[in-house]
């Protein structure tokens, strides 16, 4: 089937698609920031078995193939009683290992805060959590908007793991199988898949340089 | 040498045999010292004789091995909540400014009080403002640091640590970061502040400002304090041969 012909017949499950791929990519941003900046905040802390838990926490999800995680997740929880729906097996894939990476670009931006002005809050009476809150994750977070940008993208080819468990509506992914179960689309059928990442990808990039010129810090 | 009393009541600052090492270093040896409430120290000494060291201690920026430090009657606690408390009546400037690059100027100032104090918002801006106003960089309030010269930078950590409305302020080498022609309009503000009757503790290397300045000087060498008197006594006839080839140098 030509471009055209798959786009008249799928267009509409490709365009469901679409939104799949981008509310799981959303989601699992959202919640890879929440949790990376939770673990980075136990990396710096001053209690060593925090530190500890927190650093073990990044090696791991850094470090662990997404479709291995995905794996753990469906077959092996079971065997501890926890059955997850599929949805949300993909979701905490896409979560943890973008969250390790997340970490991983604070600490980073993290250092090029002079180490002076962590004393100058710490001679104003400021205790841990204040420095954290109102000094040091305001600037990492402003200083790493590229990273995480690129960040956002990587999570976004993460979600292609959901092709690989039955789920409804389909992702970009997801729905290059369907569509060539149910007819000829070939490569064809992923070319428009491509197109439609690497779309947003760019869009990505675009917002995120935005982004980045407006909240860099002058220094 | 003449010891200051160190059971005085007045004491904003006392110390009390204090020894620091940096590892096997001795870098602080059996300091015992009090500042009292409006008086102006001076710090002078040879680079490396703990200057800073000694400065940065009384804030515990650096922990102590042996000794008690007391701010205002109260032993300094060694760390958590009660440690910040005492650390928020302290004030600091430093050489390097060290502003939130991230935030205003008037930020800067409004932050610790708003945050640390609870200060209500409307009027932790409306002393920033007047502080700012104080030292000179009223206009310069809604720029970020990168966007001020030394000396306003400078100025503004000033303001930053009266904002506090500390009980002393700790300076270590203020000016040695600034280029010469804006030494001089930060030693402006710290003279007005010490004529105001600010308890300050002073690291410096501008011998004019000291005679001018301060109550008293010490001075310091590898870890000691070898001397201590009124200005006027220490730069006309310094008593240890340490401290004539120190001044002698300048
Ligand atoms: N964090 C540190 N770790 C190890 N040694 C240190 C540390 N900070 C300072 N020192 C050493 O302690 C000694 C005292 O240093 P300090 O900075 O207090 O001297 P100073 O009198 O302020 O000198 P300067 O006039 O150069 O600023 C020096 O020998 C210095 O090398
Ligand atoms: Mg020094």
């Amino acid at each position: 089937m030509s471009i055209s012909e798959l786009l008249t017949e799928y267009g509409d499950k490709y365009v469901q698609a679409l939104f799949t791929t981008w509310q799981l990519t959303a989601v699992s941003f959202l919640l890879a920031l929440l949790i990376g900046i939770v673990i980075t905040v136990m990396r710096i802390s001053p209690v060593l078995p925090l530190r500890m838990a927190a650093d073990f926490y990044v090696q791991i999800f850094r470090n662990i193939p997404g479709a291995a995680l995905l794996i753990l997740l469906v077959y092996a929880l079971p065997y501890l009683n926890v059955v997850l729906s599929y949805y949300m097996c993909v979701l905490i894939a896409t979560t943890l290992i973008p969250s390790a990476f997340c970490s991983e670009y604070l600490i980073a931006g993290m250092n090029t805060i002079g180490p002076g002005q962590i004393e100058a809050a710490r001679s104003l009476g400021m205790t841990f959590l204040q420095i954290i809150r109102n000094v040091i994750l305001p600037q990492a977070v402003r200083s790493s908007v590229l990273p995480m940008t690129n960040l956002l993208v990587a999570t976004m080819l993460t979600t292609a793991l959901a092709s690989q468990v039955p789920l409804n509506p389909r992702d970009l992914t997801g729905i290059v199988s369907y569509i060539n179960t149910h007819a000829v689309g070939g490569v064809t059928a992923f070319v428009i898949s491509a197109a439609l990442y690497a779309g947003t990808a760019v869009l990505i990039g675009q917002l995120g340089s935005l982004l980045d010129r407006k909240v860099r810090i002058l220094r | 040498m003449k010891q200051t009393q160190n059971e005085s009541h007045t004491a904003v600052i006392e110390l009390r045999h204090v020894d620091k090492f940096f590892g096997s270093l001795h870098v602080l040896k059996d300091i015992s010292l009090s500042v009292q409430k409006g008086e102006v120290l001076v710090i002078i000494g040879p680079s490396g004789s703990g200057k800073s060291t000694l400065c940065r201690t009384i804030n515990r920026l650096e922990g102590i091995d042996a000794g008690e430090i007391i701010i205002d009657g109260v032993p300094m606690p060694e760390e958590g909540k009660e440690l910040a408390n005492l650390r928020a009546q302290i004030g600091m400037v430093f050489q390097s400014f060290n502003l939130f690059s991230h935030r205003t100027i008037l930020d800067n100032v409004c932050l610790a009080p708003m945050d640390v104090l609870k200060v209500p918002r409307k009027e932790a801006r409306e002393k920033a403002l007047s502080l700012l106003e104080r030292v000179g960089v009223q206009d310069q309030a809604h720029k970020v640091p990168a966007q001020l010269s030394g000396g306003q930078q400078q100025r503004v950590a000033i303001a930053r640590a009266l904002a506090m409305n500390p009980k002393a302020i700790l300076f270590d080498e203020p000016t040695s970061a600034l280029d010469p022609e804006m030494i001089g309009e930060v030693l402006d503000v710290m003279t007005e502040l010490a004529r105001e009757g600010m308890t300050m503790v002073i690291v410096t290397h501008e011998m004019n400002f000291a005679k001018n300045v301060a109550d008293r000087v010490i001075f310091m060498d590898a870890g000691s304090i070898l001397e201590e008197g009124k200005p006027e006594d220490f730069f006309a006839a310094p008593k240890t041969q340490r401290a004539r080839d120190f001044l002698g140098k300048l």
